[in-house]
């Protein structure tokens, strides 16, 4: 199964306009500040927003002139959207009932899935009583009943407390994973897009500015907004204590040092998130002496100018973008190939730890 | 200054039910029950007003969802002509409804002579004037109802397979259904205290349209005791409803 989209759409004065595909299996992230277009493209795609032209495809089978109803997509709403005066359940039940499926099978099915993604919430209740987190599980499990062929969240973590989002974006993974067909991901987040997508589409002012894999766009990202949010060092790994109040986040490639998070019992945790503007990152000829506690050396890969800025690529350990003025690469003469070193504080590294209360651990 | 003029005018709304009770013939209410006909009368206004009530909603829904979605042109003009009979004094009503619907009227001559159907003098012609006259309530009420609803509700449930006839049924009208309730009581309670189109339309004929205001009316001319007596039953009957439905009905924005 693969969807392709190639449409315009008018809102208001702006003119959105998209070009792209998501294949088999594949998880695609729309990415861009609030205002892009994200919601009016994925709208588009459902059947509720008219485009001005253009065509959508799923396996070369245009479904661009069906009704929403008929176009074999499940969405799953920013904030849920799920009907105040249906239950928990009968909202799960909703798409397969409105297929004219039999109400008990549609409330089997319902229950099943309510099972597997809102284990903790009871299928009686009303979604008014529900939290975000909770809200966003019973969307998701909405989003599935009607076995759609595309996948759609919209924004699925924005109305998500920060303490339930670690939780809730390792079953956005694994229900991600898990769908057997195309999946579009709305999010402002690029933490959320670059942990969650396979392909990552940057969208601006109702235009894509920038289509390619996570890493693709970080090591080159193409404008001012994708360097300033998705260009992110970022770091994902188990942390340590270590002496001094400071912790040790190990990843894949190598460690950082990094404060330890307020709040948070000092014991190892695992799956911690943190990010590091490359700006925050310092290049120096020699080893630096200073109060910064990461220190790394590396080669340099690539050295890409945007506008009066350069963004150095260095093969440390681990792997590093530094964001320096083109006047220091002129100045330290950086090419590609030399080796550099470089320092940044633990303090300019900002984690994503989720703050759980102890008395449920 | 304030409390002053807020005692009397309490007092004066509640002046008249109070003056019903002390004046009511208690000791012969039985008699004067039976003299002005009141059981038959109640038994057909209530006939009458469930039956315009009825056709209001079945009717006046659809034109509710129409006033607040659709897009076309004329849609205030549509809106106000549903408006109109309600500031329109019923007897001119009434006398419309003659004019389009009575035996020789407009569209009532070819309902005579194609199809045997006459409207005037029966207790379908009642039900007519009734509805006429109070199905604006329960379509504005509805209307306020369905503008209010957040269009995402709908919207989410047509991406989720409903077909439009089915998003209405089980997103739209469940969503509105605390406002068309009481709009269908706003409209009940109108239709119970029809009194000039249906006397103008229909006659006042005991047993076939005349509904209780129209006997209370009659009575007053026979028997001022009587008159009391069944006003004094659509009083109750209305309390009742204020009181079951709590503060739903003035609560309404």
């Amino acid at each position: 199964m693969v969807l392709e989209a190639e449409i315009e759409v008018r809102r208001g004065d702006v003119t959105v306009a998209a070009a792209f595909s998501a294949g088999d299996l594949e998880t695609v992230a729309l990415l861009g500040p609030n205002g892009a277009g994200k919601t009016t493209i994925v709208e588009t795609i459902a059947g509720l927003v008219p485009a001005a032209s253009g065509r959508i495809l799923l396996d070369d089978v245009p479904i661009h002139d069906l009704p929403p109803e008929r176009r074999p997509i499940g969405i799953a709403f920013q904030d849920g959207v799920l009907f105040p005066h249906l239950s928990v359940l009968e909202n799960v039940a909703f798409p397969v009932r409105a297929r004219g499926g039999r109400p008990r099978a549609a409330r089997a099915h319902a229950r099943a899935l309510l099972q597997r993604l809102a284990p903790g919430i009871d299928p009686g209740a009303s979604p008014g009583t529900l939290s975000g987190g909770e809200r966003q599980r019973v969307a998701l499990a909405r989003a599935l009943a009607g076995t759609p062929r595309v996948l759609i969240l919209d924004e699925p973590l924005s109305a998500v407390d920060v303490s339930a989002r670690a939780e809730l974006r390792a079953l956005l993974r694994r229900t991600l994973r898990d769908f057997d067909g195309p999946r579009l991901l709305v999010t402002h987040d690029p933490v959320e897009a670059m942990t969650l997508a396979d392909r990552v589409v940057v969208l601006e002012d109702g235009r894509i500015t920038q289509t390619g894999t996570p890493d693709e766009i970080r090591d080159a990202p193409r404008t001012r907004y994708a360097a300033d949010l998705v260009g992110m060092n970022l770091f994902a790994g188990r942390l340590t204590p270590i002496e001094g109040g400071a912790g040790a986040l190990e990843t894949a490639d190598g460690v950082v040092t990094v404060p330890w998070p307020d709040g948070v019992a000092v014991e190892p945790i695992d799956d911690v998130l943190a990010t590091l503007a490359p700006a925050d990152v310092a290049l120096h000829a020699a080893r630096p002496e200073g109060s910064a506690r990461n220190v790394i050396q590396g080669m340099v890969e690539e050295v890409a100018i945007l506008g009066d800025r350069a963004r150095v690529r260095l093969n440390g350990s681990p792997r590093l973008v530094a964001e320096i003025t083109t006047g220091s690469v002129a100045r330290m003469a950086i090419r590609t190939g030399d080796v550099v070193w470089a320092s940044f504080k633990a303090v300019e590294i900002h984690l994503m730890v989720e703050r759980r209360p102890t008395d449920t651990l | 200054m304030i409390v002053v003029l807020a005692s009397l005018g309490a007092a004066f709304v509640l002046l008249p039910v109070v003056a019903l009770f002390v004046r009511a013939p208690w000791g012969r209410i039985g008699e004067a029950l039976s003299g002005v006909g009141a059981s038959t009368a109640l038994l057909l206004s209530i006939e009458v007003s469930l039956a315009a009530t009825a056709i209001s909603v079945v009717v006046g829904v659809p034109l509710a969802w129409v006033l607040a979605r659709g897009e076309f042109p004329g849609r205030n003009l549509l809106r106000a002509a549903v408006v109109l009979p309600m500031v329109l004094p019923p007897v001119v009503g009434g006398v419309g409804l003659l004019v389009a619907l009575g035996r020789s009227g407009v569209v009532g001559r070819w309902l005579h002579d194609a199809l045997g159907i006459q409207l005037t003098f029966t207790t379908a012609g009642a039900v007519v004037a009734t509805t006429f006259v109070s199905m604006p309530l329960v379509v504005l009420a509805t209307e306020a109802g369905l503008r209010g609803l957040d269009r995402r509700y709908e919207r989410a449930a047509a991406a989720m397979g409903g077909s439009p006839w089915y998003v209405f049924r089980r997103v739209t009208l469940p969503m509105v259904a605390p406002q068309l309730a009481v709009g269908a009581v706003l409209t009940w309670a109108r239709a119970l205290g029809e009194f000039g189109a249906t006397i103008t339309f229909a006659g006042n004929l005991a047993g076939r349209t005349q509904t209780m205001p129209l006997a209370v009316y009659q009575a007053r001319q026979i028997d001022p005791g009587g008159a009391i007596v069944l006003s004094l039953i659509l009083v109750v009957v209305s309390v009742s409803v204020l009181v079951a439905l709590g503060g739903r009905l003035t609560g309404l924005r």
